[in-house]
């Protein structure tokens, strides 16, 4: 296509190369800036000679096997348990009603921050938590709080179930998205029928035959989750022991220490946190390799029923648990949050008071402020610049290269923990002393990715016709984009916004970082507060973090329809 | 074969209907080795009528009657257990599986050495011979119509259905194709159901040929 010179045309011609720089300079400028000190180099401190010393610290320290093994192993079998209940209760709701309701009921838990699951998860698991209140006295006899070690447990225990319950919608969302595709989703119903056909029980059927071809969809989701989950904060920090906590969490917390020395132990961390997660990758893809060979003369083996009515009725009883667990959670932090006099074994409180909510509201007004700033700065770049390199890309009529459509994902593949750090080394030398706009920064490398992804597909659809009929009327290319995409698009925008919103509400890490730990959101004052003595003004501050998101959602669903209604 | 006398699905005073009207009738009874042709218009209900006798029928549809196979009532048989094998005009091949692995995949368990002869002679016998290891999907769709068509053979149905088998098939191929089906159905003395858009394909069958109404406009409209 032939586009005109225009300052529009040359604005949206060189966007894609500011949205590569936006997201390449501060992921390798951060490695690099993790990389110098991890192997020595820190002008700062005066230590400006190459050396393993940092590695050596870092080995030393007391618990550091522990620290690795508890990232490791949190990680990996939290995302194994999340992809086998995903494939469990797709191969058990595969054609019933059921798996459209268990998307609708796990669908909003995608956007609740890992903050404040992790926190809605502690308020049940404690000792004087809502489950333990729901089987005492009558079951237990206990009344006083059980001496267990939920949360915070050596063992990694309740890390694992918050990951889980965090990544299951995730995987489940993504499985059923495919399921959904209608080239891929019609084939595999109708080879899911042909087995049926030829004997297959309904779940041998699934694990036979559509499990194989799906599973291929699934697998970046998969590695991706794991990736994350290898390093993420917020749960191991609120639901995890600290003696020793998981290797990211050490990481963070020796990077902030008034101990400058640490930092070079730090980034030598954040190396080796690089490896658990490549290592972690790699261990994944083997048990891949291992599970195919081992299966290949299973799946054509002739056999065709697995006790499935067994494997359903496990199926059925895990959902009910795991969905149990999830509205128990919701209920037991809305008590909390009014909760007044609450003594023991009691399942609800003595009185409800408002009290929490209205002096959390009166302190939340600053870090309210913050959030809402950040985001919506954050959210209407990443908005812009998506728009344009999508129209980039419409102008060119072609797809952005490969690379680039990778490297738009590059922060989310990389642990952040890795890369933050040394981003707030590189604003040291730019002198960046803006604290906002540092922050807004480093959410851009984690919402654009999202709102990349969610808008790519609706733009992409766009029918290119409308714009040849335009142009063929000698509409400018600028107004056919104002004036005729946008509005056509208006829906797609307004649901993107919302994910960026909600993606730059739950970013703890790099505000912390970022913020130099001046810039005080809802999201960095919840997990403040989880660990610390008021139980119910943390209350307050999680649901506030579920309230915002689910407020802009709405308001992205709804206002189309209004919008559209006054046109009559 | 002693089966050969008693082989047969019949189709007692069916009724099908949607949200309260009337699809279709039908009062049939195919005997083995047999083909019962079921043409008609677009949306007249040929698919859900093989829906139903897999016993896959959308909730959306109501069916009232008996199906018999081999003097069996089967109408409440949940659909894996009917022996009712199907052949769509896709061929709808497993793509994690070789060729060998999609058939295997449909045959009754046993020997492996025994299976895999098994599988190798009837290779042979539709032109397919050597092409075990094969990908499903690096065949020409005529060869991938008769692996499917194995598939459905080897699973040792006790009735077939085919919903357009033929008509991806250019005519040269068509032709051999539908061939080898009404050969092996009278091989295996099968009861065959067959839905098509296409006369040629009818004759062929050298069966009973029903035709169903297309819907009256003013209900279909209602
Ligand atoms: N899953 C379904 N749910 C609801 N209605 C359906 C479903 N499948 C088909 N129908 C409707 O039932 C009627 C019969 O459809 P059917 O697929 O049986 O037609 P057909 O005779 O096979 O047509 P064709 O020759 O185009 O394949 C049509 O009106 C169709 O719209
Ligand atoms: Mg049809």
């Amino acid at each position: 296509m032939i586009v005109a010179n225009t300052l529009f045309t040359r604005l949206v011609r060189n966007s894609p190369y500011l949205l590569i720089a936006l997201l390449v300079v501060p992921v390798l400028g951060g490695l690099l800036g993790v990389l110098l000190p991890a192997f020595g180099w820190f002008p700062a401190l005066g230590a400006n000679e190459f050396g393993l010393f940092g590695f050596v610290q870092l080995f030393n320290t007391p618990g550091i096997e522990r620290m690795v093994l508890l990232s490791f192993g949190t990680s990996l079998i939290s995302t194994l348990l999340a992809f086998v209940i995903t494939v469990l209760i797709l191969a058990s709701y595969f054609n019933s009603p059921w798996l459209k309701r268990i998307q609708r009921l796990l669908g909003p838990i995608l956007v609740i921050p890992h903050a404040a699951a992790a926190i809605a998860i502690g308020f049940l698991i404690t000792p004087s938590g809502f489950l333990s209140r729901l089987i005492s006295p009558w079951l237990t006899g206990w009344d006083i709080p059980p001496d267990w070690l939920f949360p915070h447990d050596p063992y990694g225990l309740s890390i694992i179930l918050g990951l889980t319950l965090k990544e299951l919608p995730f995987l489940l969302l993504i499985a059923l998205g495919v399921l959904a595709q209608p080239e891929i989703g019609k084939t595999l119903k109708a080879q899911h029928k042909v087995a049926s056909s030829l004997g297959y029980c309904p779940m041998t059927g699934f694990f036979k035959v559509i499990l194989p071809s799906l599973y291929g969809y699934m697998r970046l989701p998969i590695l991706a989750v794991l990736a994350y989950s290898s390093a993420s904060v917020e749960i191991p920090l609120i639901l995890g022991s600290n003696t020793p906590p998981t290797l990211a969490v050490a990481i963070m917390q020796w990077f902030n220490d008034v101990d400058l020395s640490l930092r070079i132990k730090a980034s030598s961390g954040a190396i080796l946190q690089i490896l658990i997660t490549l290592s972690l990758l790699g261990s994944w893809c083997l048990l891949e390799l291992l599970v195919k060979k081992c299966s290949t003369s299973f799946l054509v083996n002739g056999e065709r029923e697995y006790g499935g009515m067994l494997i359903q009725r496990v199926t059925h009883l895990i959902t009910t648990v795991m969905l149990s667990v999830i509205g128990l959670a919701l209920v037991a932090m809305v008590l909390w949050s009014f909760a007044g006099f609450w003594s023991f074994p009691d399942l609800l409180p003595q009185q409800l008071v408002t009290l929490h909510w209205s002096s959390a509201l009166l302190q939340m007004q600053t870090p309210l402020f913050n959030t809402l700033v950040i985001a919506i700065s954050t959210t209407l770049i990443a908005i812009a610049l998506t728009l344009f390199v999508l129209e980039a890309e419409q102008q060119n009529t072609k797809t952005i290269s490969a690379i680039s459509g990778f490297i738009i994902y590059l922060p989310l593949l990389i642990p952040s923990i890795a890369f933050l750090f040394g981003l707030v080394w590189l604003f040291e030398q730019v002198n960046s002393q803006h604290a906002y706009i540092n922050v807004v920064f480093s959410h851009l490398l984690f919402v654009l990715p999202y709102v990349f992804l969610s808008l790519a597909n609706s733009y992409r659809r766009l029918d290119p016709r409308f714009s040849t009929v335009a142009a063929s009327l000698g509409v400018q290319p600028s107004k056919i984009f104002w004036q005729l995409k946008l509005p056509l698009l208006l829906s797609p925008i307004l649901i993107a916004s919302a994910l960026g919103l909600a993606i730059s509400f739950s970013q703890y890490l790099p505000t912390l970082l970022s913020g130099a730990g001046r810039i005080n959101t809802i999201t960095t004052e919840a997990v403040t507060l989880a660990n610390g003595a008021s139980r119910r003004t943390s209350a307050v501050y999680a649901l506030m973090q579920m309230l915002l998101p689910a407020l802009f959602f709405i308001l992205a669903w709804a206002a189309p329809k209004l919008f559209f209604r006054n046109r009559g | 074969m002693k089966s050969q006398s008693m082989s047969s699905l019949k189709i007692d005073n069916l009724q099908l209907s949607q949200q309260g009207k009337l699809l279709l009738s039908l009062n049939e009874e195919v005997k083995g080795g047999e083909v019962l042709t079921i043409m008609g218009p677009s949306g007249s209900g040929k698919s859900t009528l093989l829906n139903w006798l897999v016993g896959m029928l959308p909730s959306d549809f109501y069916a009232n009657g008996e199906l018999y196979l081999n003097q069996q009532i089967i109408t409440n048989t949940a659909s894996h257990l009917r022996n009712i094998g199907l052949l769509y005009q896709d061929p709808l091949l497993f793509p994690h599986l070789t060729v060998e692995g999609n058939i295997a995949f449909a045959m009754p368990k046993g020997d492996k050495k025994t299976r895999k002869d098994e599988i190798s002679e009837a290779l042979n016998q539709v032109g397919l011979a050597g092409m075990e290891k094969r990908c499903p999907q690096n065949l020409s769709g005529g060869q991938q119509a008769r692996v499917a068509l194995l598939r459905v053979l080897l699973s040792k149905p006790k009735a077939i259905l085919l919903d357009e088998p033929f008509s991806k098939l250019d005519s040269q191929l068509r032709q051999e194709t539908r061939q080898l089906v009404f050969e092996q159905i009278q091989r295996y003395s099968l009861p065959a159901v067959m839905v098509t858009h296409d006369e040629s394909d009818a004759i062929a069958a050298q069966g009973k040929v029903i035709t169903l109404d297309a819907l009256p406009l003013n209900q279909a409209a209602s």
